[in-house]
């Protein structure tokens, strides 16, 4: 118990660390907006490369401060600094509710998978026939879909340049 | 979609780079009616001679008959059900028929809107705890439960399914296996005669596998940009693969969870920053997309 209360206070320690810490470079330029969505307030802007830091997470969108002013961007607009997911959830973990291991740890009986696994793995029929049995045809997912009020559109494939 | 095309172009040509040897062999044309048979582009007759001559082929037999060179569609979907059941075999569906069902009408919604919709699309989820999703030739999909309980959105989900579902539409792991098989259709000549059931069995066997090992970085970041723009075509918030890819970024890299994740996937940041340069303003135009997070189906 003493162990476990332990742990978490570690845990929140690295996390309160992690988040103080957060900074981001901007991918591209953009405007900074007074809230999350596309046609809120402009407040501000940012120039790509500009180095940022990061406040807030709240779905798709972050909260930065960049040269003084504080506002929200697109998450595609920033590239957290904090690479590699080296112990550190920062800002987008502790907003999502997550801080590193928590999640796995708490699951633990069930196995993984390794690349191993998938090679001495065999053919299960059974299991096979058993996801083939719940194929939708594309009608009922057409249906489905407005019932959730999607309907389709026609973008085309993204034609940016690859880095 | 030109650029999507020299991409794979590209992928398919650094490839087949990666082959040399194989293609020394072809050039010489020595090999080449022996492997053409080997590989059931010729000699029809012989091959259908040497298997069940029954009516109706079982899955075996469709497996024995493939042509790697050209396979059909048929022989896409015949290799995706054997890949995808040996997955299953490693890790079976979750037990939960509301969630495979749920599933498949999320999947199968995002895939109506790729080129390829007339494919017979099969989505589950396996239950494992790691962190991953895996797609098999001829329209077979699976994510892992430890992957759907980090999801917060059906959109979230749009975008997981549509990065497996365009592997699928642009052949990555086919192609793969067609390699793999001419390769070793190639080489064992030298050694030894092989029959064409053997040969695909051992293309077929490494198909698991295949279906988790490194494609090229370029197909991982083709599959992010495509997966994206199918969501946002199915309706939903186009930013649904990218918010799951910031998550990702927060699992510690020693984490056993992601371990064969980040083994065969270039890295999250990486894949971010790849989709932010791709999709330019282009994100701009896409707008009222949904997230629906209280449809995503909770797990018992």
């Amino acid at each position: 118990m003493i162990k476990k209360s332990l742990f978490w206070l570690l845990t929140a320690f690295a996390c309160s660390q992690a988040v103080a810490a957060e900074t981001g470079v901007a991918l591209k330029a953009d405007q900074l907006r007074a809230d999350t969505f596309s046609d809120a307030k402009v407040v501000g802007s940012v120039n790509k490369n500009d180095a940022v830091e990061i406040l807030n997470k709240k779905g798709a969108w972050l909260q930065i401060k960049a040269a003084g002013k504080t506002g929200w961007v697109r998450l595609l607009t920033v590239k957290r600094n904090s690479a590699g997911g080296n112990n550190v959830a920062g800002v987008v973990g502790v907003a999502t509710g997550r801080s590193g291991t928590g999640k796995v740890v708490s699951t633990t009986g069930i196995r993984g998978l390794s690349a191993e696994d998938l090679k001495t793995a065999s053919f299960n029929e059974v299991e096979t026939k058993k996801l083939e049995s719940y194929t939708v045809n594309a009608e009922d997912a057409k249906q489905f879909a407005s019932n959730g009020g999607l309907s389709s559109h026609q973008y085309p494939y993204f034609t940016g340049g690859a880095q | 979609m030109n650029k999507t095309l020299t991409q794979a172009m590209a992928l398919a040509l650094c490839s087949s780079l990666a082959w040399g040897t194989a293609s020394a062999l072809d050039l010489k044309g020595v090999l080449k009616d022996a492997v053409n048979e080997q590989l059931g582009t010729t000699n029809k007759t012989e091959a259908a001679a040497t298997t069940t001559p029954q009516s109706t082929p079982s899955a075996q037999d469709k497996l024995a008959n493939i042509n790697w060179k050209n396979p059909s569609r048929e022989d896409e979907i015949a290799v995706g059900r054997n890949v995808t059941g040996t997955i299953l075999g490693a890790a079976p569906l979750v037990n939960d028929a509301q969630l495979q069902q749920y599933v498949n009408k999320v999947g199968r919604w995002v895939a109506s809107q790729s080129e390829r919709a007339d494919l017979p699309w099969h989505f589950g989820v396996i239950e494992s705890t790691d962190v991953n999703a895996f797609a098999a030739p001829g329209g077979y999909v699976l994510i892992t439960k430890g992957l759907y309980q980090r999801l917060s959105s059906e959109a979230q989900l749009a975008g997981v399914l549509g990065h497996e579902i365009a592997h699928v539409v642009q052949k990555h792991h086919l192609k793969v296996m067609q390699k793999q098989a001419l390769l070793d259709a190639g080489t064992s000549f030298l050694k030894e005669k092989i029959s064409k059931n053997k040969l695909t069995q051992r293309a077929v066997s490494t198909g698991a596998e295949i279906s988790a090992r490194n494609l090229d970085k370029s197909a991982e970041f083709e599959a992010d940009s495509m997966g994206t723009v199918l969501a946002a075509r199915a309706g939903y918030e186009a930013y649904g693969l990218a918010e799951v890819l910031q998550d990702m970024e927060t699992i510690n890299n020693n984490d056993g969870s992601v371990a064969l994740l980040f083994q065969t996937h270039p890295h999250p940041d990486d894949r971010l920053a790849q989709l932010s340069q791709v999709s330019g303003d282009q994100m701009d135009n896409i707008s009222g997309g949904k997230t629906l997070e209280n449809r995503l189906y909770k797990l018992k």
